[in-house]
């Protein structure tokens, strides 16, 4: 394995054992039948693919991998994830710790070649890891914690649904390629460039099966409400991606709510878990909620407000339960002897997704401990990805 | 004809490390003031108590700051106010990281420190604290586990560390 300084679609440089050889030379003066010339050790180079299995067992045992076999991060496959980019390759996005390793442009190139990204994911994947380097998501703490918080990447806009980003059946997975592999880049990024190696730079004391990938886009055009990137002030021609530190989700199965309040009674009570980090240091909260299930709750003439309104006044612990986390109870989260998972309505970051069926997934997060991150997709002067073919122009 | 099958290179995912340097400060031969800065995470508090009861007769200060986030501008100022800092508790990846880096930031201020965090979390807690620039860093470990711990169990792990706090401190 080569680290080799990469120059932006620079040409292949030339072999140094090139023997200068005119061709009408070699055809017509060759001194043997099956030699084209002799000061040349070989006569044609086939340069092929490494072998994956091999490639991967090499990377697994630096720890370099989830575990999963991954496609060889060839010069060639990553020069092509440069193309959807207008950054440089030695371009510096942040510096994202515990291991204070730098990503550049190239780096997450790499690593996205190996979650088996495709070229046109790139804008996405880079600008997720820009998202989660700001300051409040906290990453210092996200890569090192003994708690199982992953990293969860939700996808607005056009470009998510260019990519062919799940918004509906299976989208929290398996199935879906940009899915999959967006939240595989980005994990193999924390890995690599962050330094969140299980046990070395990440304490998870059982880890997650999200860390592998946690990905999905919502689903627009079935919400009866506002987009969650409109609500954080883009308009529909921008994309976005969030980054949200948040556990695994959790089933909330209602088949027979028909109303707003029943529904969200069922919901409520799901999202108020002891043990969870919002019980003693409340915070943000994702609810991925199915078009069905928003459906029932708007036409009862509740708005995305109201639905925050009610999970933030409803979902609480006990004071008994919630004092037993990894911190000191805070008084001033004491509210009648309960204490409510978010500290606003605002924490309740609800986003329409899901196929066909009467569900919900809730996901508690890492309480006071960090915040979701939104970012448009731009290029560097500042105008919206509208599409990723605009790279090409 | 020669052939030759040369297998492409792959390139390296791992990243560069930002080089820094941190100058970090003695700790002076003689001191009056201890600020006891409390990351509330379990234990800690009786960590503290038990070191303010066994460090002579000085002016001791509590703070406190978050255990998974960093300490606020005004945590770490009014903790500033002694001439040495101890903080505790790291005792899991959140919290060490932020008992060190809130660490680094108080020795950035010209305030001598040491660290506890618990030994299952010494290592990560010095390779933290080298990657940031602050190799030397004073950390001392306390044997792991602090929470889910009777108070006197807490302090009798405590009492092991005096010996090597005294040390660092240059006190009898």
């Amino acid at each position: 394995m080569k680290s080799v300084k990469m120059e932006k679609k620079s040409p292949r440089s030339r072999s140094k054992e090139n023997c200068s050889c005119l061709i009408e030379d070699l055809l017509e003066n060759a001194k043997t039948d099956d030699r084209l010339c002799e000061v040349s050790p070989n006569d044609i180079e086939v340069f092929i693919d490494p072998d994956p299995e091999k490639t991967s067992y090499n990377f697994y045992i630096r720890r370099m991998t989830d575990g999963l076999p991954i496609i060889p991060p060839t010069r060639d496959r990553v020069l092509k994830f440069m193309a959807y980019t207008d950054r440089n390759p030695d371009d510096l996005l942040a510096v994202l710790p515990p291991r204070q390793g730098k990503a550049i442009i190239e780096k997450i190139a790499i690593n996205s070649v190996m979650a088996g990204c495709l070229p046109q994911f790139m804008p996405i994947v880079q600008h997720s890891i820009e998202a989660l380097s700001i300051e409040k998501f906290n990453l210092t703490s996200v890569n090192a914690t003994t708690h199982p918080v992953a990293v969860c990447t939700i996808l607005n806009g056009p470009v998510s649904r260019e990519i062919g980003a799940s918004s509906g059946d299976g989208c929290l997975g398996p199935g879906n390629l940009a899915n999959a592999t967006i939240g595989r880049a980005v994990r193999l990024c924390l890995i690599n460039i962050a330094g969140a190696v299980p046990g070395i730079g990440d304490h998870a004391t059982m880890g997650s099966p999200a860390k592998y990938s946690y990905a999905f886009a919502e689903s627009e055009s079935e919400s009866p409400w506002d987009s969650m990137h409109y609500e954080k002030g883009f308009d529909s021609l921008t994309s976005t991606t969030t980054v949200m530190a948040v556990e695994a989700p959790h089933n909330v199965n209602d088949h027979r709510s028909k109303h707003a309040e029943e529904l969200l009674e069922t919901i409520s009570h799901t999202l108020s878990t002891p043990g969870s980090n919002n019980s003693h240091v409340p915070g943000e909260v994702l609810v991925i909620m199915s078009p069905e299930h928003a459906r029932t709750i708007s036409r009862d003439g509740l708005d995305k407000q109201d639905v925050k309104n009610y999970l933030h006044e409803n979902s609480l612990v006990s004071v008994e339960l919630g004092d037993r986390g990894g911190r000191k109870l805070d008084k001033k989260w004491i509210v009648d002897g309960n204490i409510r998972i978010t500290r606003s309505p605002n924490d309740v970051v609800l986003v329409i997704a899901g196929g066909d069926g009467r569900h919900t997934m809730i996901a508690h997060g890492f309480g006071t401990s960090s915040e979701s991150v939104t970012l448009p997709i731009l290029f560097k002067d500042g105008t919206p990805v509208q599409s990723v073919h605009d790279f090409k122009e | 004809m020669k052939f030759k099958v040369v297998e492409k290179d792959v390139l390296n995912p791992l990243a560069e490390i930002m080089m820094v340097k941190e100058e970090l400060n003695p700790i002076p031969y003689d001191f009056e003031s201890v600020s006891l800065l409390d990351n509330t995470k379990p234990g800690a508090n009786v960590i503290l108590e038990l070191l303010e009861k066994n460090l002579g007769k000085r002016k001791f200060m509590r703070a406190k700051k978050p255990a998974g986030s960093p300490a606020t501008i005004k945590q770490l100022e009014k903790a500033a106010n002694s001439e040495i800092v101890i903080l505790a508790l790291g005792d899991c990846g959140s919290c060490s990281s932020w008992i060190i880096l809130d660490a680094i930031r108080l020795e950035k201020m010209g305030k001598p420190t040491i660290s506890i965090c618990s030994d299952r979390f010494l290592n990560f807690a010095h390779e933290l604290a080298k990657s940031h620039g602050a190799e030397d860093l004073n950390i001392l470990s306390i044997k792991h586990p602090v929470a889910g711990l009777s108070t006197e169990e807490i302090e009798e792990k405590t009492i092991q560390i005096l010996p090597s706090l005294k040390y660092l401190l240059q006190i009898p």
